[in-house]
């Protein structure tokens, strides 16, 4: 029997196979150039294993600060309405459009030693150029609209009468959101959280100017590249690409829902 | 006990009430009306997930207005049961219970009371609509709640599970002697269920009563059209005869009481207005212009010379031959009109 494929899924699958190739091709070439040799060697030396575990930890504290702040303003934003509540949805939102570089720039005026509030923290020692601080407030910055938007959509999603009825049920507010409304929102959270540790483990142009030492991987790759050429630097992207791509993997199979127990249908 | 005296809810621009109503220990209150009259809203306010413009709401005798919802103690069901999706049905029973000891005995007597024994392990997805409401009744009571606030419990569930809910829903309130409030824009369900029928419509309670009595003796025209009245005319004293009303639209009607002097709207029931196939001579003639059938019955249009709406079971019609296009006569008992004399 032959099967016939329809027109319309045939042009979407068309389409798909073009932007699969797009994205692949590079980062597969980047893998194949630098070989299994290369990434052996690479992995041995100390700069790059020291940038390895910098990254992705920095990245990991950027999103468990943006976790603790984002999700308590993405649940406002999904359930109350305020005067000036565009407004604040488009501030958190700016970061998306702001060149990094000038984001990096805007962050060093307030929170560099000049800044108006790097000139008050520096006194109590705490500073937030060239150190781990600085990359993490240059990440913070702009990954956190990823955590906040996809926490406050899938909060949108939970109807709040779950929460009437959880609350004459005897829970209070606090009660309702940890026990009733979060458990159906998670997914949603954990998505907007991953990109944000996605966001900030890619992050270059606000680092950059924040801190340039200790050196993160994008940071590590720009100084290869610029000292030593195109062979030097592909090592750490390559390392740092297959990382991410192997956390996405993890957690993207852990985020789809697993099968209901009795298998009837779902509404 | 509920009490509810002169509460006013804003929402919006929408405003409900003052809505002064009450519901005893052990009886079912209905609060009926079309959809968009405010009935959630005065249920949310008596909950307290809604804060109250104006007005107190008393439960148990105890002012509630101050307490959060948590500390009211009403249950809450909602038309769709809004069952907790990541618990069982066993661990959404169990939400509201207070005190550790005993739970799973708890549980599995609420669910035998309910009748939902055999899904404790099931999850919610997998219910029926008739189950879902069940378990969410089950979960209400399991929080010892002074009072039951049930909106739209059955609209989300197959007519043939409805009437055994419907009789789950009276048995819990005379058997635990608690007061319901029933939210429902169905009248069917109102009269099937309530001791005492609220209605509301556009914000505005408008009458309150045994059912019957709101079903025959409609407040205005408002509850008459909404309660399906269907014959709602403009008529007049006939200046001879002050027991016959002169419709506006043609002809004239008996009345059981003498009318007063004016305009006056009457109310007459289609299921009141009865057809003879072959006219009488003096009777007044009609021409039937329209046949719906509905369930046994048959909403038969007539022109008459006002329009009205008869309700005739199918088997009568039929066996009297009836069809479209017909002259037929047409006649009401005098005690059957309804007058309304203001508005």
């Amino acid at each position: 029997m032959r099967v016939r494929v329809s027109p319309f899924w045939a042009l979407c699958a068309v389409a798909g196979v073009v932007l699969v190739t797009f994205v692949a091709l590079p980062a597969a070439s980047m893998i194949a150039g630098a070989g299994a040799g290369l990434l052996g060697e690479a992995l041995r030396q100390d700069d790059v294993r020291r940038s390895l575990v910098l990254t992705v930890v920095a990245a990991l504290i950027t999103t468990v600060i943006g976790f603790a702040v984002g999700v308590p303003l993405a649940y406002l934003l999904a359930r109350k309405e305020f005067p000036g509540k565009r407004v604040v949805e488009g501030i958190i939102d700016l970061p998306i459009v702001f060149p990094h570089t000038a984001a990096g720039i805007a962050l060093l005026t307030v929170y560099g030693r000049q800044g108006v509030v790097g000139r008050l923290l520096e006194p109590l020692g705490i500073t937030f150029t060239e150190n781990v601080a600085g990359i993490v407030l240059a990440m913070i910055f702009v990954s956190l609209p990823f955590l906040v938007d996809g926490a406050r959509e899938s909060f949108a999603l939970v109807d709040p009468r779950y929460e009437h009825v959880a609350r004459t049920l005897g829970s209070s507010r606090f009660g309702a959101f940890a026990r009733v409304t979060f458990p159906q929102a998670w997914r949603g959270v954990l998505a907007g959280a991953l990109l944000m540790w996605g966001r900030g483990i890619s992050e270059f142009g606000a680092v950059v100017i924040l801190a340039y030492n200790p050196k993160v991987i994008s940071v590590l790759t720009f100084e290869r590249f610029e000292g030593f050429g195109l062979r030097a630097a592909q090592p750490p992207s390559v390392l740092i690409v297959i990382v991410a791509f192997v956390v996405f993997l993890l957690v993207r199979s852990f985020l789809v829902p697993r099968r209901r127990r009795s298998g009837a249908g779902e509404r | 006990m509920i009490e509810l005296r002169g509460l006013e809810v804003k929402a919006g621009g929408f405003r409900v009430g003052p809505v002064d109503l009450t519901v005893a220990d052990g009886s079912y209150g209905v609060l009926l009306g079309p959809s968009g009259a405010g009935k959630s809203l005065v249920l949310e306010a008596l909950a307290g997930v809604l804060p109250a413009a104006a007005g107190e709401v008393r439960l148990a005798g105890a002012d509630v207005g101050g307490l959060t919802p948590e500390r009211r103690r009403v249950g809450l069901v909602f038309q769709d049961g809004l069952l907790f999706p990541h618990l069982t049905v066993a661990r959404n029973i169990a939400y509201g219970m207070r005190g550790r000891d005993g739970r799973e005995a708890e549980v599995e007597r609420l669910a035998e009371a309910v009748g939902v024994h055999d899904l404790l392990d099931r999850h919610p997805a997998t219910l029926s609509g008739g189950e879902r409401q069940r378990v969410a009744l089950a979960r209400a009571l399991a929080a010892r709640p002074r009072a039951l606030l049930l909106d739209e419990p059955l609209s989300a569930v197959d007519p043939e599970a409805r009437e055994s809910l419907q009789d789950l829903l009276r048995r819990v309130c005379r058997e635990r002697d608690l007061p319901v409030l029933h939210v429902t824009h169905d009248r069917d369900e109102a009269f099937a269920l309530a001791d005492e029928c609220h209605v509301l419509i556009g914000g505005r309670l408008h009458q309150q009563g045994r059912p019957l009595d709101v079903l025959r003796r409609p407040a205005d025209a408002a509850v008459a059209r909404f309660l399906g009245a269907r014959n709602v005319l403009a008529a007049r004293r006939d200046p001879a005869d002050p027991s016959v009303a002169v419709l506006e639209a043609g002809g004239r009607l008996g009345v059981a009481r003498p009318l007063p002097d004016g305009a006056v709207t009457v109310v007459i029931r289609p299921e009141d207005v009865r057809l003879s196939a072959a006219p009488a001579a003096g009777a007044p003639a009609a021409t039937v212009t329209r046949l719906t059938l509905q369930g046994g019955h048959v909403l038969v249009g007539l022109d008459a010379p006002a329009p009205l709406e008869a309700l005739v079971p199918a088997a009568e019609l039929e066996a009297a031959g009836i069809g479209v296009g017909h002259e037929v006569a047409v006649s009401v008992r005098p005690a059957d009109v309804h007058v309304l004399t203001a508005g």
